[in-house]
C-alpha cells in the first residue's frame, strides 16, 4: 500500500539529510572564512609519515585475504537479504516459510563448510613450521658459522 | 485511510493476534497539509539541534569520565567542569589551515566527511524518542520519521558509512591511512552481517520492520523487552556488533594509534577532522538509541500518572535515561578493555558471531512456529556447530603447513630451501 501519506512518511528523512548537508558544507565555509589562507610549504602537504620522507608510493596491492572476507560476505549479505521479507511474514507463511528458509540456511552452511576448510578464515601470516628445531646452544652456534664458511669454500 | 486511522489510536493492539506492517505516524493520517510540513520541519529541526548538542556533551562526558577512571582530572577550565571544552575545540578547529594533500584525489577527500556524518545523522531519524502526543489538535510521535521499514533504514546507513571510512583512507594517498581503511572495510562488512542476522531475530517477533512497532510490541512490561524474549544472547552479539561496526574501542583498529599514526583519517586537518569525530560520536548516541529501541523497549516504562502531562515527556526521559546506561557502558569499555589484534576480530566475527546469530534467529523462528519441537532443530544446530567447528580445525591447520622448512643448521648449507610437496602445492 504505497499512497501519499506512507511515503510522506519520508520526508523528514531527506529533510535532514538536506540538513546534513547543509551543516557540513556551512561548516566547511566557515572554515575556509576563518583558516589562515597561506600556501602551505610542501613538506606539510606531503603525506605524513611521522616524520620520514616517504620514498614510495603507498601499496597498491593487499593480501588476497581481504577479498575474500568481501566475497564471503555477499554470501551472508544475499542470505540476510532474504530473511528480511521472510522474518516480517513469518506469522503467516508458519511451517512453510520455516522449512523453506531451514533449507536455504543449510544450503549457505555447506558452502561455508567449503570455504572455512580451505582456511579462507584463517588470518595472520603462516606459521613456518620447522622440523625437528633442536635447542639453541654453543656447538649448534658454531656449527652454524662453520657450516656457513664451508659452505662458500666448497663453492670457490 | 481507515487502517492509519485505526492505528493512530490504539498501538497497543499490535500486541495481540498480527501485527500490522503498516506503522504509519499518525500526523499524516489527515492528509498531508502544509501544517504537517511545518511539524516536519520543526521536528527534524529540534532532533538536529539536540542530536548535536548531545555529542558536544558526551565528547565531554567520555573526556572526563576516561579521565576520572585513569586517576586524571580531565577538561575542567572551559565552562563549570570543563563543560565548554568540546565547543572551545571545536572552534579553535574552524581557524585551523585546511590541508588537502599534494598526493591525495581532491574530490573524494572533501566528499568523505560527508560519507561519515550524513549517515550518522540520518540513522537518528527512525529512533522512537518518545511516545504519541497530541499538541494544537495534531497527533504525532515523538520521533523524527516513522518509514514502514524503519529498521532497514538503520541497517542500509550503517553500510554507507563504510564507504566514508574507506575512501577517507583511500583518497588521502598516504600510507597509513590506506592500511587503515583496509582495515577497516574487511572489519565493518564482517561484522555488518552479524548485525543484519541478529536485527532478524528481533523482527521475527515483533513482525514489522517500523521502529515504532517494534518498540509498540514490547510495551506492557520490562519482562516483554526483547532483550529477555529473545533470550538474552541476540542482545550481546549486537553490542558487540555494533561497537565494531562504528569502530570504537576494543575494535578501533582502524585507528590503531600505536601502528597507524590516527588510522584513516591521519591526513585529515581542521574541520574536516572534526567532521569525522562529530560522526563518530554521532555514531555512538545513535547506535545506543537503536539498541534501547530494539531490545529495551525504547521509551517504554512506567509512568506516575499523579505528575500532571507526565503522559507527554516521560516516555522521553526513560529513552534518554536508557541510552544515558548504553553511553556510559561504552565509555567503560573503552577504559577497560585492550584493543583485539586484526586476526582475533576477525575470528570473532566470523566463526562466532555470524554462526551463533544464525542458529539463533532460526531458533526464535522455530520457537514461534513449532513450540517445544523446536528442540529438535536446536539439536540439530549444536550437532552442525560440531561439523562447523571441525571445519575450523581443519581450515587453520591447512594454512599453517603452508611452508615447512628443514632445520636452520641444514638450511644454511642449501643456499635455496628446497620447496615441500605442500608448497609446491600452493
Amino acid at each position: 500500500m504505497v499512497n501519499r501519506e506512507t511515503m510522506a512518511q519520508y520526508l523528514a528523512i531527506f529533510v535532514l539529510l538536506a540538513l546534513g548537508i547543509v551543516f557540513g558544507a556551512a561548516s566547511l565555509v566557515a572554515s575556509a572564512l576563518l583558516a589562515p589562507r597561506k600556501q602551505p610549504s610542501a613538506a606539510k602537504l606531503a603525506p605524513y609519515e611521522c616524520g620520514i620522507i616517504p620514498s614510495r608510493e603507498p601499496p597498491q596491492r593487499f593480501p588476497v585475504r581481504f577479498y575474500l572476507i568481501a566475497m564471503i560476505f555477499i554470501i551472508f549479505d544475499i542470505e540476510i537479504v532474504f530473511l528480511y521479507p521472510f522474518a516480517v511474514i513469518l506469522h503467516q507463511l508458519r511451517t512453510f516459510g520455516l522449512v523453506e528458509v531451514l533449507v536455504f540456511a543449510a544450503v549457505v552452511l555447506v558452502a561455508f563448510l567449503y570455504l572455512v576448510s580451505n582456511g579462507a578464515l584463517s588470518w595472520g601470516p603462516p606459521k613456518r613450521l620447522v622440523e625437528g628445531m633442536g635447542s639453541r646452544t654453543s656447538e649448534t652456534t658454531i656449527e652454524r658459522v662453520g657450516a656457513g664458511a664451508s659452505s662458500s669454500d666448497r663453492a670457490a | 485511510m481507515s487502517v492509519l486511522g485505526s492505528f493512530a489510536g490504539s498501538s497497543s493492539t499490535l500486541v495481540g493476534g498480527l501485527p500490522s506492517s503498516l506503522a504509519v505516524d499518525p500526523l499524516f493520517s489527515r492528509g498531508v497539509h502544509w501544517q504537517e510540513v511545518v511539524i516536519v520541519i520543526i521536528r527534524v529541526l529540534v532532533a538536529f539541534g539536540v542530536l548535536l548538542g548531545s555529542v558536544v556533551m558526551m565528547i565531554w562526558f567520555e573526556r572526563k569520565l576516561i579521565s576520572d577512571m585513569q586517576s586524571r582530572i580531565g577538561p575542567n577550565r572551559a565552562g563549570p567542569w570543563g563543560l565548554l571544552q568540546t565547543l572551545a575545540d571545536g572552534i579553535k578547529l574552524f581557524f585551523k589551515e585546511d590541508l588537502v594533500p599534494n598526493r591525495s584525489d581532491r574530490f573524494v577527500f572533501k566528499l568523505a566527511p560527508y560519507l561519515t556524518l550524513v549517515p550518522a545523522l540520518l540513522i537518528f531519524s527512525v529512533v522512537p524518542v518518545g511516545g504519541v502526543v497530541t499538541v494544537a489538535g495534531h497527533t504525532f510521535e515523538l520521533q523524527v520519521a516513522d518509514p514502514p521499514m524503519g529498521i532497514l533504514v538503520v541497517l542500509a546507513m550503517s553500510s554507507i558509512s563504510v564507504y566514508g571510512v574507506m575512501l577517507a583512507g583511500w583518497a588521502s594517498g598516504s600510507k597509513y591511512p590506506l592500511i587503515g581503511s583496509v582495515r577497516a572495510s574487511a572489519q565493518m562488512i564482517s561484522y555488518e552481517a552479524a548485525l543484519g542476522l541478529t536485527v532478524i531475530a528481533v523482527v521475527i517477533v515483533s513482525g514489522s520492520l517500523s521502529t515504532r512497532a517494534i518498540v509498540a510490541h514490547q510495551a506492557p512490561a520490562f519482562w516483554d523487552w526483547n532483550v529477555l524474549r529473545l533470550g538474552v544472547v541476540p542482545f550481546l552479539i549486537f553490542v558487540v556488533a555494533i561497537t565494531a561496526e562504528m569502530n570504537r574501542p576494543p575494535f578501533d583498529l582502524v585507528e590503531a594509534e600505536s601502528e597507524l599514526v590516527g588510522g584513516f583519517n591521519t591526513e585529515y586537518s581542521s574541520i574536516r577532522f572534526a567532521l569525522f569525530y562529530l560522526a563518530e560520536f554521532m555514531g555512538v548516541i545513535t547506535m545506543s538509541g537503536v539498541m534501547v529501541t530494539l531490545f529495551f523497549g525504547g521509551p517504554d516504562g512506567p509512568i506516575p500518572r499523579f505528575i500532571p502531562t507526565s503522559d507527554l515527556w516521560f516516555p522521553s526521559v526513560w529513552f534518554l535515561a536508557k541510552v544515558f546506561v548504553f553511553l556510559f557502558f561504552y565509555v567503560w569499555v573503552r577504559a577497560a578493555l585492550p584493543r583485539l589484534r586484526y586476526d582475533q576480530l576477525m575470528d570473532v566475527g566470523w566463526k562466532a558471531l555470524i554462526p551463533l546469530s544464525l542458529a539463533w534467529l532460526l531458533d526464535v523462528g522455530a520457537v514461534i512456529v513449532w513450540g517445544w519441537w523446536a528442540l529438535v532443530v536446536i539439536a540439530v544446530e549444536i550437532a552442525l556447530g560440531g561439523v562447523l567447528w571441525r571445519a575450523f580445525v581443519v581450515g587453520s591447520r591447512r594454512s599453517e603447513v603452508a611452508a615447512i622448512y628443514p632445520p636452520i643448521a641444514s638450511r644454511m648449507l642449501t643456499v635455496v630451501p628446497e620447496p615441500t610437496a605442500e608448497e609446491e602445492q600452493e
